[in-house]
């Protein structure tokens, strides 16, 4: 038949090799085999046509095998159309039963045929399937809603917390722009109040300083006074020496007085022989007049001398009684001034750590405004994606409830 | 009256000017250094202030001290300077201590006879006779 037949060989030694169409009979079979290779199942040869008897048989065998391929296919098709209308069958109810909603029932299908039997239970476990998913949506669409509501609700209050939230950030962030004004303000005079101790300190320094000369002064005059008193006390008694001296010389002058009135008598008894001797006793007298005259200047003087004595004797008391109390005062002021000066110095070295402290404040004060506009900012953000939140769980919430309510369309029990 | 110069002692009781003769004076004390029973304090003069001086006479014997405040010094005044008392003053005053007047620079003074004037005193302080 090799050498018959030019049939095509798919070896690959003869694949270059141009085909030879058959001829004659044979070309005949080879055209009706083509047909049936190419579906064309009804057509038939007449094998009585076919001198050659093998060919004659070969064409019968083919014939007969297009007669059985027609049958096949027939009833192929006819199984074809039968599983056909129960997958449609199928398909159908159960776009059925899905647009009802009702997944209680099973499917039951008009055409029995063991090749719908996988598709029956495929659905059968889709339905199943489907029924699982509607239940597990329905719990969880259930659960979806309650926890979407409490989402909402936790949404809200979180928004509602994060305005009241925002509003203390921003009242403390005013507060907090105001205690920085405050702590500079507070700085500024703890650096103020420091100085004014440091002047203050330095004023009082120099008070001690003029005590302690007033002090020193008051010492002087309390020895200057005890000098004078001295000089007053040797110059009373040499007054009163001098008192005494005088008191003598007027003693004198008044026997002296006395004599000369007496020589003058004596002088005017003996008449002319005496005259002299009066002329003599009258000078004499004139004389000691005058001795008493200046002595009674000098008692005048010695007792003015003795008041001025007496006088500054008096002032001299005073003096010291002024320069001992003036020690006194000094003392007590001194004691005064050296409390103030401790108390000034405690309170400059407090005034300089309050500026210390203060200007920490203010510096720390700064830091937490700047924190507090970063929160502020942080919060106002907060605040948006809160009522974003809130949207999206209000949002939520509703698909939740379509979907419950699409859900609730399925009925599976 | 004569033309010889009478010879007159001046002296002060108070701050009255008085003047006395020399003659009639014995001398002139210190009242510190005479004892208390020969001084007169008070006489028809007046009472002396300071009671300094005192005119020292003779009175029957005995020395008596007139006290006076000062004794301003002697003085010779011509002799008609003195005039005695007009007979009708001296029989009114009837005390023989006032002798007269005298112009002492031509100021009329009262011329005292002292021993007279002590002798008055004294009388009038003895008790009365019995």
């Amino acid at each position: 038949m090799s050498d018959t037949f030019d049939l095509d060989d798919e070896s690959p030694a003869q694949q270059p090799r141009p085909a030879r169409a058959p001829r004659g009979e044979a070309g005949r079979l080879v055209s009706f085999l083509r047909g049936i290779a190419e579906g064309r199942l009804d057509d038939r040869l007449d094998s009585t046509s076919f001198e050659d008897l093998a060919l004659r048989a070969v064409a019968e065998q083919a014939n007969a095998a297009a007669a059985r391929a027609a049958a096949d296919v027939k009833e192929a098709r006819q199984r074809v159309e039968l599983v056909t209308t129960g997958v449609d069958e199928a398909i159908e109810a159960m776009v059925r039963l899905v647009i009802e909603g009702d997944l209680s029932g099973t499917l039951r299908l008009g055409v029995r045929d063991a090749a719908l039997t996988p598709l029956i239970a495929g659905v059968g476990q889709v339905m199943e399937t489907l029924k699982k998913f509607v239940n597990e949506i329905r719990e969880a669409a259930l659960q979806l809603s309650t926890s979407s509501a409490e989402v909402l609700a936790a949404a809200t209050q979180n928004e509602s917390s994060t305005s009241a939230q925002a509003s203390a950030i921003h009242e403390t962030t005013a507060t907090m722009e105001e205690l920085k004004g405050a702590s500079h303000q507070i700085a500024e005079n703890a650096q103020m109040v420091a100085s004014i101790a440091e002047q203050t300190l330095s004023g009082a320094r120099t008070g001690e300083g003029a005590i302690k000369s007033f002090m020193s002064s008051m010492e002087s005059v309390k020895r200057n006074a005890v000098e004078v008193d001295d000089a007053i006390a040797k110059l009373s008694k040499r007054v009163e020496r001098i008192g005494t001296v005088v008191e003598v010389i007027d003693e004198i002058a008044d026997r002296s007085d006395l004599l000369a009135l007496n020589a003058a008598l004596e002088g005017a008894k003996a008449g002319e022989a005496g005259r002299g001797f009066s002329i003599v006793a009258a000078e004499m007298r004139r004389l000691a007049e005058n001795v008493m005259e200046s002595t009674k200047e000098i008692k005048n003087l010695i007792t003015e001398i003795r008041e001025a004595t007496h006088a500054a004797k008096e002032a001299s008391d005073g003096n010291k009684r002024m320069a001992a109390e003036g020690e006194k005062l000094g003392g007590n002021a001194m004691q005064s001034v050296s409390g103030i000066l401790s108390g000034i110095q405690e309170t400059s070295d407090a005034a300089r750590v309050i500026h210390l402290a203060t200007q920490q404040q203010r510096t720390a004060t700064e830091q937490v405004v700047q924190s507090m506009s970063e929160i502020e900012e942080v919060t106002r953000q907060a605040q948006a994606g809160s009522k974003q939140a809130t949207g999206a769980a209000s949002e939520l919430t509703s698909l939740a409830e379509r979907l419950a309510n699409l859900v609730k369309r399925f009925k599976v029990a | 009256m004569s033309d010889e110069a009478a010879q007159l002692i001046l002296f002060q009781v108070a701050t009255s000017v008085f003047a006395t003769a020399v003659r009639d004076v014995v001398r002139i004390g210190s009242v510190r250094e005479i004892g208390a029973d020969e001084l007169v304090l008070d006489s028809a003069l007046g009472r002396p202030y300071s009671r300094e001086r005192g005119i020292v006479v003779t009175l029957d014997g005995a020395e008596r001290t007139l006290v006076v405040d000062r004794v301003l010094g002697t003085r010779s005044v011509p002799a008609h300077a003195v005039q005695p008392l007009p007979a009708f003053a001296a029989a009114c005053i009837r005390s023989g201590a006032l002798a007269g007047l005298v112009l002492v620079d031509d100021v009329p003074m009262p011329l005292v006879d002292i021993p007279n004037l002590v002798r008055e005193r004294v009388d009038r302080a003895a008790p009365p006779p019995p």
